[in-house]
């Protein structure tokens, strides 16, 4: 029991490894799923577990399909601005 | 024996927001909002101790990230005593994770002070219901 209670303090003292990749962009999911719980807990007026499932669904879907489409145009930009830019200047723009 | 009944009210609304400081969804329970209460407890602890475990202690910091420990407070005045215990420097904390870690029990902070606000405002209407009955 206390070696179980050492491990469980002890995984709170030190960080995870997460690396810098596409793939750490996926811990943006469980913080929406809290955002949009805690945000539709404190806007309906009677919480019932199907009707708030469907509300807090339609939330979360709303916010990674905005995510997704503002990584887009970012992604599109940095793209232009990288790539075909210095190349219709024949060169480096800066 | 208070002269109105706001001098009673206001009370009534900084023990609601205290009582939701101290543990999130507690202003909520006070006011009989179970469920309520109970989802919010769950999700802001969840997510301030996901937050903990990415990121280790280390990422509350009192001394170089106090923007983020202004957030992080908003969670619980236990808070404060973690940010005693980090202050240290004892506990790693660096790169992705880190920042990972900050994100979440940040928002998670910030979550709870939304959740002190609506509990406050209900406490507020329910007030002025009894008032008027």
């Amino acid at each position: 029991m206390t070696a179980l209670t050492c491990t469980v303090l002890a995984s709170f003292t030190t960080p995870m490894r997460i690396d810098t990749n596409a793939a750490s962009m996926l811990w943006l999911i469980p913080l929406v799923v809290a955002i949009a719980v805690v945000y539709k807990a404190t806007k309906v007026h009677q919480i019932r577990a199907r009707a708030f499932a469907k509300e807090t669904a339609l939330l979360i879907g709303s916010i990674m399909v905005f995510v997704t489409v503002a990584a887009l145009i970012l992604y599109g930009v940095a793209w232009l601005v990288t790539e075909q830019l210095p190349a219709m200047a024949g060169g480096s723009v800066f | 024996m208070p002269r109105t009944w706001k001098d009673n009210h206001a009370l009534f609304l900084i023990v609601i927001g205290l009582l939701a400081w101290v543990v999130p969804g507690g202003g909520h329970f006070a006011l009989n909002q179970r469920r309520r209460a109970i989802v919010i407890l769950v999700t802001v602890v969840l997510t301030f101790l996901v937050g903990l475990y990415a990121g280790s202690i280390g990422v509350i910091d009192p001394v170089n990230a106090k923007p983020w420990y202004v957030a992080q407070l908003m969670n619980s005045p236990a808070v404060f005593f973690l940010g005693q215990i980090s202050a240290s420097g004892q506990f790693p904390v660096f790169g992705r994770a880190g920042e990972i870690g900050q994100i979440y029990t940040s928002i998670a902070g910030l979550l709870n002070l939304l959740c002190i606000v609506n509990a406050i405002y209900t406490a507020h209407l329910e007030g002025l219901k009894g008032a008027r009955a």
